[in-house]
Protein backbone atom coordinates (compact mmCIF):
# COMPACT_ATOMS: atom_id res chain seq x y z
CA UNK A 1 0.00 0.00 0.00
CA UNK A 2 2.88 2.04 0.74
CA UNK A 3 5.03 0.82 -2.06
CA UNK A 4 3.25 2.88 -5.07
CA UNK A 5 3.52 6.63 -2.58
CA UNK A 6 6.64 7.15 -4.86
CA UNK A 7 3.82 7.91 -8.38
CA UNK A 8 1.62 10.16 -5.88
CA UNK A 9 4.58 11.84 -4.39
CA UNK A 10 4.72 14.68 -7.20
CA UNK A 11 6.82 16.74 -5.75
CA UNK A 12 5.55 20.61 -6.67
CA UNK A 13 9.36 21.84 -7.04
CA UNK A 14 11.74 19.77 -8.66
CA UNK A 15 14.62 21.59 -11.29
CA UNK A 16 12.38 20.34 -14.52
CA UNK A 17 9.04 22.39 -13.67
CA UNK A 18 10.65 25.36 -12.90
CA UNK A 19 10.12 27.91 -15.33
CA UNK A 20 12.75 31.05 -15.27
CA UNK A 21 10.94 33.60 -16.79
CA UNK A 22 13.17 36.62 -17.76
CA UNK A 23 12.13 40.00 -18.64
CA UNK A 24 13.63 41.86 -21.70
CA UNK A 25 13.30 40.68 -25.42
CA UNK A 26 10.81 43.08 -26.94
CA UNK A 27 12.02 45.88 -24.82
CA UNK A 28 14.97 46.61 -27.38
CA UNK A 29 13.10 48.35 -29.99
CA UNK A 30 11.59 50.64 -27.81
CA UNK A 31 14.36 51.38 -25.74
CA UNK A 32 16.42 52.50 -28.63
CA UNK A 33 13.20 54.72 -29.70
CA UNK A 34 13.34 56.30 -26.02
CA UNK A 35 17.26 56.84 -26.39
CA UNK A 36 16.76 58.74 -29.94
CA UNK A 37 13.91 60.98 -28.37
CA UNK A 38 15.86 61.66 -25.40
CA UNK A 39 18.95 62.50 -27.70
CA UNK A 40 17.08 65.15 -29.69
CA UNK A 41 15.45 66.59 -26.90
CA UNK A 42 18.86 67.36 -25.25
CA UNK A 43 20.21 68.21 -28.87
CA UNK A 44 17.43 70.26 -29.44
CA UNK A 45 17.97 71.84 -25.92
CA UNK A 46 21.92 73.32 -26.29
CA UNK A 47 21.21 74.07 -30.17
CA UNK A 48 18.20 76.47 -28.99
CA UNK A 49 20.44 77.68 -26.49
CA UNK A 50 23.18 78.72 -28.45
CA UNK A 51 21.22 80.41 -30.99
CA UNK A 52 19.56 82.36 -28.52
CA UNK A 53 22.74 82.84 -26.16
CA UNK A 54 23.76 86.57 -28.22
CA UNK A 55 20.82 86.89 -30.60
CA UNK A 56 18.05 87.37 -28.22
CA UNK A 57 19.67 86.99 -24.62
CA UNK A 58 22.75 89.20 -23.73
CA UNK A 59 25.54 85.99 -23.07
CA UNK A 60 26.29 87.24 -19.65
CA UNK A 61 23.05 86.44 -18.58
CA UNK A 62 23.08 82.91 -19.85
CA UNK A 63 26.26 81.90 -21.74
CA UNK A 64 26.05 79.36 -24.20
CA UNK A 65 27.53 75.73 -24.89
CA UNK A 66 30.42 76.64 -26.91
CA UNK A 67 31.39 79.33 -24.70
CA UNK A 68 31.17 77.01 -21.43
CA UNK A 69 33.12 74.20 -23.19
CA UNK A 70 35.95 76.37 -24.53
CA UNK A 71 35.73 77.22 -20.39
CA UNK A 72 36.05 74.26 -19.15
CA UNK A 73 38.65 73.10 -21.58
CA UNK A 74 40.70 76.33 -20.67
CA UNK A 75 39.92 75.77 -17.03
CA UNK A 76 41.36 72.35 -17.01
CA UNK A 77 44.37 72.80 -19.09
CA UNK A 78 45.43 75.45 -17.01
CA UNK A 79 44.76 73.19 -13.77
CA UNK A 80 42.96 75.82 -11.52
CA UNK A 81 39.49 74.15 -12.27
CA UNK A 82 41.38 70.53 -11.28
CA UNK A 83 42.55 72.33 -7.90
CA UNK A 84 39.02 73.40 -7.31
CA UNK A 85 37.57 69.92 -7.97
CA UNK A 86 40.40 67.99 -5.54
CA UNK A 87 39.28 70.38 -2.86
CA UNK A 88 35.78 69.94 -3.07
CA UNK A 89 35.91 66.30 -3.72
CA UNK A 90 38.57 65.57 -0.66
CA UNK A 91 35.63 67.47 1.81
CA UNK A 92 33.31 65.36 0.66
CA UNK A 93 35.60 61.97 0.70
CA UNK A 94 36.05 62.85 4.20
CA UNK A 95 32.53 64.09 5.74
CA UNK A 96 30.59 61.84 3.44
CA UNK A 97 31.73 58.67 5.08
CA UNK A 98 32.35 59.79 8.36
CA UNK A 99 28.45 60.97 8.36
CA UNK A 100 27.37 58.36 6.85
CA UNK A 101 28.83 55.99 8.93
CA UNK A 102 28.06 57.48 11.95
CA UNK A 103 24.70 58.02 11.29
CA UNK A 104 24.12 54.48 10.16
CA UNK A 105 25.79 53.45 14.25
CA UNK A 106 23.67 55.80 15.06
CA UNK A 107 20.35 54.60 13.88
CA UNK A 108 21.25 51.05 14.40
CA UNK A 109 22.13 51.75 18.57
CA UNK A 110 18.63 53.89 18.41
CA UNK A 111 16.88 50.44 17.08
CA UNK A 112 18.59 48.13 20.06
CA UNK A 113 18.39 50.28 22.86
CA UNK A 114 15.30 51.22 23.97
CA UNK A 115 16.49 53.26 26.58
CA UNK A 116 18.68 54.94 24.24
CA UNK A 117 15.94 55.81 21.48
CA UNK A 118 14.06 56.88 24.47
CA UNK A 119 16.19 59.07 25.35
CA UNK A 120 17.51 60.87 22.91
CA UNK A 121 14.99 60.21 20.02
CA UNK A 122 13.44 64.29 20.88
CA UNK A 123 16.70 65.54 20.88
CA UNK A 124 17.35 64.24 17.59
CA UNK A 125 14.02 65.20 15.93
CA UNK A 126 14.39 68.75 17.36
CA UNK A 127 18.08 69.26 16.21
CA UNK A 128 17.00 67.91 12.73
CA UNK A 129 14.10 70.78 12.75
CA UNK A 130 17.63 73.09 12.60
CA UNK A 131 17.43 73.86 8.35
CA UNK A 132 20.97 72.37 8.44
CA UNK A 133 22.68 75.18 6.00
CA UNK A 134 22.36 77.38 8.51
CA UNK A 135 25.13 76.28 10.53
CA UNK A 136 27.58 76.32 8.36
CA UNK A 137 28.62 79.91 9.33
CA UNK A 138 28.49 78.31 12.62
CA UNK A 139 31.26 75.59 11.47
CA UNK A 140 33.92 78.46 9.46
CA UNK A 141 33.71 79.83 13.05
CA UNK A 142 34.78 76.85 14.65
CA UNK A 143 37.05 74.93 12.10
CA UNK A 144 38.31 78.22 10.29
CA UNK A 145 38.04 78.55 6.39
CA UNK A 146 39.87 75.17 5.42
CA UNK A 147 39.00 72.14 5.02
CA UNK A 148 37.69 71.13 8.35
CA UNK A 149 34.80 73.58 8.00
CA UNK A 150 33.41 72.47 4.86
CA UNK A 151 33.92 68.27 6.30
CA UNK A 152 31.76 69.33 9.05
CA UNK A 153 29.11 70.74 6.93
CA UNK A 154 29.15 67.29 4.54
CA UNK A 155 29.26 65.63 7.56
CA UNK A 156 25.83 66.95 9.12
CA UNK A 157 24.11 67.17 5.79
CA UNK A 158 25.08 63.25 5.61
CA UNK A 159 24.46 61.89 9.15
CA UNK A 160 21.19 63.01 9.68
CA UNK A 161 19.73 61.34 6.29
CA UNK A 162 21.65 58.27 7.64
CA UNK A 163 20.84 58.14 10.96
CA UNK A 164 16.77 58.49 9.93
CA UNK A 165 16.73 55.83 7.27
CA UNK A 166 19.00 53.30 9.23
CA UNK A 167 16.87 53.86 12.37
CA UNK A 168 13.35 53.51 10.44
CA UNK A 169 14.99 50.23 9.37
CA UNK A 170 15.87 49.18 12.53
CA UNK A 171 12.09 49.76 13.52
CA UNK A 172 10.32 48.60 10.60
CA UNK A 173 12.41 45.23 10.46
CA UNK A 174 10.58 42.25 10.98
CA UNK A 175 12.38 40.99 14.80
CA UNK A 176 11.01 37.33 13.79
CA UNK A 177 14.79 37.13 11.96
CA UNK A 178 16.26 38.41 14.83
CA UNK A 179 14.17 35.73 17.01
CA UNK A 180 14.73 32.88 14.90
CA UNK A 181 18.67 33.69 14.32
CA UNK A 182 19.39 33.81 17.87
CA UNK A 183 17.00 30.74 18.64
CA UNK A 184 19.92 28.94 16.12
CA UNK A 185 22.01 30.06 18.42
CA UNK A 186 23.81 33.46 16.72
CA UNK A 187 24.57 36.39 19.14
CA UNK A 188 26.91 39.34 19.71
CA UNK A 189 28.22 40.58 16.54
CA UNK A 190 27.16 38.05 14.70
CA UNK A 191 23.85 38.97 14.95
CA UNK A 192 24.52 42.45 13.79
CA UNK A 193 26.25 41.90 10.89
CA UNK A 194 24.76 38.99 9.59
CA UNK A 195 21.23 39.02 10.66
CA UNK A 196 20.42 43.07 11.50
CA UNK A 197 22.62 44.57 8.87
CA UNK A 198 21.55 42.10 6.35
CA UNK A 199 17.37 43.16 7.12
CA UNK A 200 17.56 46.34 7.63
CA UNK A 201 20.31 46.93 4.53
CA UNK A 202 17.69 48.48 2.06
CA UNK A 203 16.83 51.23 4.57
CA UNK A 204 20.63 51.92 5.17
CA UNK A 205 21.24 52.29 1.24
CA UNK A 206 18.36 54.40 0.86
CA UNK A 207 19.96 56.63 3.12
CA UNK A 208 23.47 56.22 1.72
CA UNK A 209 22.03 57.26 -1.99
CA UNK A 210 19.55 60.18 -0.83
CA UNK A 211 22.42 61.71 1.21
CA UNK A 212 25.05 61.54 -1.82
CA UNK A 213 23.52 64.92 -3.64
CA UNK A 214 23.09 66.27 0.17
CA UNK A 215 26.56 65.77 0.73
CA UNK A 216 27.88 67.99 -2.34
CA UNK A 217 24.85 70.74 -1.02
CA UNK A 218 26.97 70.24 2.45
CA UNK A 219 30.47 71.15 0.78
CA UNK A 220 29.38 74.04 -1.57
CA UNK A 221 27.37 75.54 1.03
CA UNK A 222 30.32 75.75 3.43
CA UNK A 223 32.66 77.09 0.29
CA UNK A 224 29.91 79.63 -0.32
CA UNK A 225 30.04 80.83 3.29
CA UNK A 226 33.69 81.35 3.55
CA UNK A 227 36.58 79.69 1.34
CA UNK A 228 39.85 80.41 -0.74
CA UNK A 229 39.21 77.54 -3.00
CA UNK A 230 36.57 74.59 -4.35
CA UNK A 231 33.79 74.61 -6.50
CA UNK A 232 31.78 76.35 -4.74
CA UNK A 233 34.32 78.99 -4.06
CA UNK A 234 34.83 79.16 -7.80
CA UNK A 235 31.16 79.09 -8.79
CA UNK A 236 30.72 82.19 -6.37
CA UNK A 237 33.83 84.32 -7.61
CA UNK A 238 33.10 83.27 -11.56
CA UNK A 239 29.74 84.65 -10.74
CA UNK A 240 30.90 88.28 -9.34
CA UNK A 241 32.61 89.06 -11.97
CA UNK A 242 29.99 87.60 -14.66
CA UNK A 243 32.18 84.80 -16.02
CA UNK A 244 28.55 83.29 -16.22
CA UNK A 245 30.38 80.19 -18.73
CA UNK A 246 32.60 79.56 -16.00
CA UNK A 247 29.64 79.24 -13.08
CA UNK A 248 27.90 76.58 -15.54
CA UNK A 249 31.19 75.28 -15.60
CA UNK A 250 31.19 74.37 -12.09
CA UNK A 251 27.66 73.14 -12.13
CA UNK A 252 28.50 70.97 -14.62
CA UNK A 253 31.64 69.75 -12.08
CA UNK A 254 29.11 69.04 -9.78
CA UNK A 255 26.24 67.37 -11.31
CA UNK A 256 29.40 65.05 -12.59
CA UNK A 257 30.15 64.37 -9.15
CA UNK A 258 26.85 63.53 -7.99
CA UNK A 259 26.21 61.04 -10.81
CA UNK A 260 29.38 59.29 -10.07
CA UNK A 261 28.68 58.39 -6.58
CA UNK A 262 25.02 58.00 -7.15
CA UNK A 263 26.28 55.72 -9.72
CA UNK A 264 29.03 54.07 -7.50
CA UNK A 265 26.42 53.57 -4.60
CA UNK A 266 23.98 52.25 -7.55
CA UNK A 267 26.66 49.44 -7.87
CA UNK A 268 27.36 48.72 -4.67
CA UNK A 269 23.80 48.69 -3.72
CA UNK A 270 23.32 46.58 -6.29
CA UNK A 271 25.93 44.05 -5.59
CA UNK A 272 24.70 43.82 -1.76
CA UNK A 273 20.69 43.51 -2.68
CA UNK A 274 21.25 40.98 -5.02
CA UNK A 275 18.79 38.84 -3.47
CA UNK A 276 16.40 41.72 -3.72
CA UNK A 277 16.84 42.91 -7.41
CA UNK A 278 16.52 39.49 -8.77
CA UNK A 279 13.28 38.82 -8.07
CA UNK A 280 11.75 41.97 -10.07
CA UNK A 281 13.61 40.10 -12.78
CA UNK A 282 13.11 36.18 -12.34
CA UNK A 283 9.65 34.38 -11.44
CA UNK A 284 9.86 30.97 -10.99
CA UNK A 285 6.58 29.20 -11.47
CA UNK A 286 6.60 25.69 -9.73
CA UNK B 1 24.01 29.81 27.91
CA UNK B 2 24.28 25.88 27.60
CA UNK B 3 23.68 24.78 23.78
CA UNK B 4 26.60 22.46 23.95
CA UNK B 5 26.96 19.08 23.89
CA UNK B 6 23.36 18.70 22.23
CA UNK B 7 24.48 15.28 20.44
CA UNK B 8 26.03 13.29 23.38
CA UNK B 9 22.73 14.13 25.70
CA UNK B 10 20.50 12.43 23.07
CA UNK B 11 21.90 9.93 23.10
CA UNK B 12 22.68 9.31 26.55
CA UNK B 13 19.21 9.95 27.39
CA UNK B 14 16.89 6.73 27.85
CA UNK B 15 14.15 6.92 24.67
CA UNK B 16 11.59 7.65 26.66
CA UNK B 17 12.84 10.06 28.88
CA UNK B 18 11.19 13.72 28.13
CA UNK B 19 12.80 16.28 26.42
CA UNK B 20 10.68 18.52 27.18
CA UNK B 21 8.06 18.47 30.53
CA UNK B 22 5.49 21.19 30.85
CA UNK B 23 4.98 22.20 34.70
CA UNK B 24 1.70 23.23 35.39
CA UNK B 25 2.45 26.20 33.16
CA UNK B 26 -0.12 29.52 32.72
CA UNK B 27 0.11 32.41 30.82
CA UNK B 28 -1.67 35.91 31.47
CA UNK B 29 -1.69 38.50 28.77
CA UNK B 30 -2.61 42.23 29.13
CA UNK B 31 -5.28 43.63 27.55
CA UNK B 32 -5.12 47.36 25.98
CA UNK B 33 -7.85 48.09 28.38
CA UNK B 34 -5.81 47.19 31.68
CA UNK B 35 -7.63 43.30 31.81
CA UNK B 36 -5.79 40.55 31.66
CA UNK B 37 -6.37 37.33 29.25
CA UNK B 38 -5.87 33.99 30.08
CA UNK B 39 -3.99 32.35 27.35
CA UNK B 40 -3.18 29.28 28.80
CA UNK B 41 -4.00 27.72 32.10
CA UNK B 42 -2.38 25.20 34.57
CA UNK B 43 -1.34 23.44 31.10
CA UNK B 44 1.17 19.81 32.14
CA UNK B 45 2.81 17.59 29.38
CA UNK B 46 5.55 15.83 28.86
CA UNK B 47 7.04 15.29 25.55
CA UNK B 48 9.19 12.26 25.26
CA UNK B 49 12.73 12.08 23.23
CA UNK B 50 11.41 11.18 19.12
CA UNK B 51 8.29 12.07 19.86
CA UNK B 52 5.78 13.27 16.72
CA UNK B 53 3.38 15.47 18.93
CA UNK B 54 0.24 17.45 17.55
CA UNK B 55 -1.59 20.32 19.58
CA UNK B 56 -4.46 21.21 18.46
CA UNK B 57 -7.43 23.74 19.23
CA UNK B 58 -9.23 25.88 18.00
CA UNK B 59 -8.02 29.24 16.39
CA UNK B 60 -6.65 31.63 19.24
CA UNK B 61 -7.11 28.92 22.12
CA UNK B 62 -3.38 29.28 22.93
CA UNK B 63 -1.49 26.63 20.89
CA UNK B 64 0.72 29.01 19.45
CA UNK B 65 1.13 30.80 22.64
CA UNK B 66 2.60 27.22 24.09
CA UNK B 67 5.05 26.85 21.45
CA UNK B 68 6.55 30.43 21.94
CA UNK B 69 6.67 29.59 25.79
CA UNK B 70 8.77 26.59 25.37
CA UNK B 71 11.06 28.33 22.44
CA UNK B 72 11.28 31.10 25.17
CA UNK B 73 10.01 33.62 23.12
CA UNK B 74 8.30 34.94 26.35
CA UNK B 75 8.57 33.76 29.70
CA UNK B 76 5.41 31.90 31.39
CA UNK B 77 3.05 33.73 34.09
CA UNK B 78 3.58 30.41 36.50
CA UNK B 79 4.85 27.23 36.22
CA UNK B 80 7.97 25.98 34.63
CA UNK B 81 9.28 24.55 31.41
CA UNK B 82 12.20 22.12 31.88
CA UNK B 83 13.95 21.69 28.13
CA UNK B 84 16.26 18.39 28.42
CA UNK B 85 15.66 18.61 32.50
CA UNK B 86 16.62 22.55 32.33
CA UNK B 87 14.67 24.98 33.05
CA UNK B 88 13.86 27.34 30.11
CA UNK B 89 15.41 31.03 30.96
CA UNK B 90 15.32 33.09 27.69
CA UNK B 91 15.62 32.33 24.51
CA UNK B 92 15.81 28.42 24.26
CA UNK B 93 18.60 27.63 22.22
CA UNK B 94 17.86 23.55 22.15
CA UNK B 95 14.68 23.86 19.93
CA UNK B 96 14.42 24.71 16.38
CA UNK B 97 11.09 26.93 15.21
CA UNK B 98 9.15 26.81 11.89
CA UNK B 99 6.95 30.01 12.02
CA UNK B 100 3.89 29.94 10.44
CA UNK B 101 5.53 32.24 7.42
CA UNK B 102 8.91 30.76 6.25
CA UNK B 103 10.43 33.65 7.59
CA UNK B 104 14.15 31.60 5.36
CA UNK B 105 16.52 34.55 5.82
CA UNK B 106 15.73 36.51 2.44
CA UNK B 107 19.36 37.43 1.76
CA UNK B 108 20.64 34.13 1.88
CA UNK B 109 20.07 31.29 -0.76
CA UNK B 110 18.45 28.60 0.00
CA UNK B 111 21.63 26.53 0.75
CA UNK B 112 23.06 29.47 3.38
CA UNK B 113 19.45 29.27 5.35
CA UNK B 114 19.58 25.55 5.59
CA UNK B 115 23.04 25.84 6.54
CA UNK B 116 22.42 28.88 9.07
CA UNK B 117 21.99 26.94 12.62
CA UNK B 118 24.93 24.71 11.73
CA UNK B 119 27.01 27.98 11.55
CA UNK B 120 26.96 28.76 15.50
CA UNK B 121 27.09 24.96 16.29
CA UNK B 122 30.65 24.91 15.14
CA UNK B 123 30.13 22.09 12.89
CA UNK B 124 33.12 20.63 10.60
CA UNK B 125 32.98 21.92 6.90
CA UNK B 126 32.98 18.39 6.03
CA UNK B 127 29.72 17.11 8.17
CA UNK B 128 28.09 20.83 7.57
CA UNK B 129 28.29 20.51 3.29
CA UNK B 130 27.44 17.39 3.91
CA UNK B 131 24.31 17.62 6.51
CA UNK B 132 22.97 20.87 4.50
CA UNK B 133 22.94 18.65 1.03
CA UNK B 134 21.58 15.59 2.47
CA UNK B 135 18.56 17.46 3.82
CA UNK B 136 18.10 19.45 0.54
CA UNK B 137 17.98 16.45 -1.12
CA UNK B 138 15.08 15.05 1.61
CA UNK B 139 13.17 18.18 1.12
CA UNK B 140 13.59 17.85 -2.63
CA UNK B 141 15.11 20.96 -3.09
CA UNK B 142 18.27 19.95 -4.88
CA UNK B 143 19.29 22.40 -8.12
CA UNK B 144 17.78 25.45 -5.66
CA UNK B 145 20.60 25.44 -3.78
CA UNK B 146 21.51 28.99 -5.18
CA UNK B 147 18.04 30.32 -5.27
CA UNK B 148 17.55 33.23 -2.94
CA UNK B 149 13.90 33.12 -0.64
CA UNK B 150 12.06 35.37 -3.01
CA UNK B 151 12.78 32.87 -6.19
CA UNK B 152 10.58 30.36 -4.76
CA UNK B 153 7.10 28.93 -4.60
CA UNK B 154 5.37 28.89 -1.16
CA UNK B 155 5.73 25.91 -0.77
CA UNK B 156 9.25 25.39 -1.79
CA UNK B 157 10.23 27.97 0.71
CA UNK B 158 8.00 25.98 3.42
CA UNK B 159 9.91 22.75 2.88
CA UNK B 160 13.25 25.33 3.33
CA UNK B 161 11.91 26.56 6.44
CA UNK B 162 11.50 23.53 7.61
CA UNK B 163 14.90 21.83 7.13
CA UNK B 164 16.11 24.95 8.18
CA UNK B 165 14.93 23.94 11.54
CA UNK B 166 15.97 20.38 10.89
CA UNK B 167 19.11 20.81 9.83
CA UNK B 168 21.35 21.52 12.86
CA UNK B 169 19.04 18.75 14.58
CA UNK B 170 17.77 20.68 17.47
CA UNK B 171 16.50 18.22 20.71
CA UNK B 172 12.94 19.61 19.81
CA UNK B 173 11.46 21.25 16.92
CA UNK B 174 8.32 23.51 16.86
CA UNK B 175 6.30 23.90 14.35
CA UNK B 176 3.40 26.35 14.55
CA UNK B 177 0.96 25.82 11.92
CA UNK B 178 3.38 24.82 9.21
CA UNK B 179 1.31 24.35 6.27
CA UNK B 180 -1.95 26.41 7.16
CA UNK B 181 -1.52 28.78 4.27
CA UNK B 182 -1.55 26.25 1.82
CA UNK B 183 -3.48 24.90 -0.88
CA UNK B 184 -4.74 21.12 0.15
CA UNK B 185 -2.48 19.54 -2.30
CA UNK B 186 0.93 21.00 -1.60
CA UNK B 187 -0.17 20.66 1.76
CA UNK B 188 -0.29 16.93 1.66
CA UNK B 189 2.69 16.48 -0.29
CA UNK B 190 4.66 18.31 2.52
CA UNK B 191 2.89 16.33 4.85
CA UNK B 192 3.70 13.46 3.55
CA UNK B 193 7.87 15.02 3.17
CA UNK B 194 7.74 16.00 6.31
CA UNK B 195 6.73 12.53 8.06
CA UNK B 196 9.50 10.69 5.53
CA UNK B 197 12.08 12.96 6.71
CA UNK B 198 11.02 12.77 10.15
CA UNK B 199 10.76 9.06 9.53
CA UNK B 200 14.38 9.03 9.11
CA UNK B 201 15.61 11.33 11.41
CA UNK B 202 13.24 10.43 14.63
CA UNK B 203 13.78 14.35 15.38
CA UNK B 204 11.37 15.03 18.45
CA UNK B 205 8.61 17.57 17.42
CA UNK B 206 6.00 19.62 18.69
CA UNK B 207 3.39 20.43 15.90
CA UNK B 208 0.66 23.05 16.25
CA UNK B 209 -2.13 22.82 13.84
CA UNK B 210 -6.02 23.70 13.51
CA UNK B 211 -6.72 20.46 10.90
CA UNK B 212 -8.10 17.96 13.04
CA UNK B 213 -6.88 15.37 9.54
CA UNK B 214 -3.18 17.01 9.60
CA UNK B 215 -3.20 16.37 13.70
CA UNK B 216 -4.03 12.57 13.81
CA UNK B 217 -2.32 11.96 10.15
CA UNK B 218 1.13 12.78 11.71
CA UNK B 219 0.64 12.53 15.03
CA UNK B 220 2.46 9.56 18.01
CA UNK B 221 0.08 11.66 20.62
CA UNK B 222 -2.78 14.46 19.65
CA UNK B 223 -3.34 17.29 22.76
CA UNK B 224 -6.40 18.84 22.30
CA UNK B 225 -6.47 22.42 23.80
CA UNK B 226 -9.63 23.90 24.62
CA UNK B 227 -11.11 27.38 24.01
CA UNK B 228 -10.28 30.31 26.15
CA UNK B 229 -8.45 29.83 28.64
CA UNK B 230 -6.45 26.95 26.68
CA UNK B 231 -6.65 24.28 28.98
CA UNK B 232 -5.38 20.51 28.04
CA UNK B 233 -8.65 19.05 27.40
CA UNK B 234 -7.54 15.49 26.51
CA UNK B 235 -4.43 13.45 25.08
CA UNK B 236 -5.16 11.19 22.23
CA UNK B 237 -2.77 8.12 21.17
CA UNK B 238 -2.55 7.62 17.78
CA UNK B 239 -1.52 4.41 17.79
CA UNK B 240 -1.33 4.27 13.66
CA UNK B 241 1.21 1.98 11.82
CA UNK B 242 4.18 3.77 10.44
CA UNK B 243 5.30 4.27 8.15
CA UNK B 244 2.04 6.03 6.72
CA UNK B 245 0.25 6.80 3.40
CA UNK B 246 -0.92 10.51 3.67
CA UNK B 247 -2.69 10.63 0.46
CA UNK B 248 -4.75 7.71 1.64
CA UNK B 249 -4.38 8.24 5.32
CA UNK B 250 -8.95 7.59 5.86
CA UNK B 251 -8.26 4.06 5.14
CA UNK B 252 -5.44 3.42 6.93
CA UNK B 253 -6.44 1.49 9.99
CA UNK B 254 -6.90 3.41 13.60
CA UNK B 255 -7.36 6.69 11.67
CA UNK B 256 -11.21 6.69 12.25
CA UNK B 257 -11.12 5.49 15.69
CA UNK B 258 -8.35 8.43 16.81
CA UNK B 259 -10.34 10.69 14.90
CA UNK B 260 -14.24 10.03 16.32
CA UNK B 261 -12.18 10.93 19.64
CA UNK B 262 -10.88 13.75 18.18
CA UNK B 263 -14.07 15.03 16.38
CA UNK B 264 -16.08 14.38 19.35
CA UNK B 265 -14.01 16.54 21.89
CA UNK B 266 -14.58 19.43 19.18
CA UNK B 267 -18.41 18.91 19.12
CA UNK B 268 -18.93 19.13 22.73
CA UNK B 269 -16.50 22.40 22.21
CA UNK B 270 -17.85 23.99 19.74
CA UNK B 271 -21.73 23.41 20.66
CA UNK B 272 -22.58 22.21 17.61
CA UNK B 273 -24.61 18.92 18.31
CA UNK B 274 -24.92 15.45 16.40
CA UNK B 275 -26.26 17.04 13.21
Amino acid sequence: MSKDMSEETSRAGTASDARVVQSGGGLSIRGFGVTIIRVVIIGGFLLLWEIASGRWIEPFLISSPSRILSSLFTGFTSGDLIQHTWVTFQEIAIGFPAGAISGIALGYWFGRSRLLAEIFEPIIIALNGIPRTAVAPLFIVWLGIGLWSKVGVVFLLTFFLNFFNTYTGMRQMDREYIDLARLMGVKGWKLTFKVIFPAISPYVFTGIRTSIPFAVIGAIVGEFVAATEGVGFFIRMSAGIFKTADVFVGIIILMIMVIVMDRIAEMIEKRALRWQTQTEHIQIQA
Amino acid sequence: MANTAIETSQSTNPRNHPVIQVENVSKLFRTPSEGTISALQSISLNVPHGEFITVVGPSGCGKSTLLKLIAGFSPPSSGRILCQNEEVRGLNTKVGYVPQESKLFPWLTVEQNVGFGLDSRRYPREKREHQVQQFIKLAGLAGFEKYYPAQLSGGMSKRASIIRALAYEPAVILMDEPFGPLDAQTRMVLQDELLKIWEQKRQTIVFVTHDLVEAVALADRVVVITHRPGKIKDIINVPMERPRNIFEIHRQEGFDEAYGRLWNIFRHELNIGTH
